[in-house]
């Protein structure tokens, strides 16, 4: 492992702040699933009670798989090895047209 | 152990080409794609929220509907572009050639407009 320079390794706090845009799609995210849900609990509890235990574990996970590519940028850095690819982007631009779906999914048939 | 790395990133064929950008211009890539799910995710709820509105009123109407049916369209058009744009500027970055120009802002800004007008126009014509 490299050694730890003083301080950020850029004045920019550029991985901390890209981490922050991270965690306010999460939050986005999260806000969204609970606003279907609950438009879902006017339908049927079960079915919206169904479907946050399904969902809202994903939420955890998405979570934690910001705050590991933030270790990992943060490692990549110090070692001088490139940052991590576009995986997590492509599966969050999977979900976002997922939940697009499901928004004309409730439009249109409900 | 940078080339273990480096061979396991996907796109592939985004990292085969070209040369590795300073990661400053990488995180703001990425930070830029991220603003941009969140602006369709803005869109999204702001469709679900015009349609709740039927539900809570009891009185449908078709050009509340029609107005939902835009913004979710227009939230997954962002969302699926979204990605296609970092791709675009992640491979600009790495060739060393300028920027792809954010074709789909202008018509997010003026088709923004012209929603805000047809959901004053809304608010007049059913009052709620």
């Amino acid at each position: 492992m490299a050694e730890r320079p003083d301080g950020p390794w850029d004045p920019g706090l550029q991985v901390e702040r890209t981490t922050l845009a991270w965690l306010r799609t999460v939050l986005a995210f999260v806000v969204g699933l609970l606003m279907l849900l609950r438009l879902l609990g006017h339908e049927s509890v079960v079915a919206a009670v169904g479907c946050a235990v399904i969902t809202l574990p994903l939420g955890l996970l998405a979570g934690w798989l910001v705050w590991r590519r933030y270790r990992s940028s943060d490692q990549r850095l110090r070692e001088r090895v490139p940052l991590p690819g576009g995986g997590l982007p492509a599966a969050v631009t999977v979900l976002s047209v997922l939940a697009g779906c499901s928004g004309l999914f409730y439009v249109l048939v409900y | 152990m940078a080339t273990d790395r480096e061979d396991a990133r996907w796109p592939k064929r985004l990292y085969e080409q070209g040369e590795e950008p300073d990661p400053r211009f990488t995180l703001a890539n990425e930070r830029t794609f991220l603003a941009w799910i969140r602006t369709a995710l803005a869109l999204m709820a702001g469709g679900v929220g015009v349609e709740a509105l039927n539900a809570v009123t009891g009185q449908p109407n078709p050009l509340r509907t029609a107005l939902a049916v835009v913004l979710l369209l227009a939230g997954v058009l962002c969302s699926a572009t979204a990605f296609t744009r970092w791709m675009a500027t992640e491979r600009a970055l790495r060739r060393g050639r300028p920027l792809p120009a954010p074709r789909l802002a202008p018509v997010l800004g003026y088709g923004l407009g012209v929603i805000g007008v047809a959901a004053c126009v809304l608010l007049f014509v059913t009052g709620i």
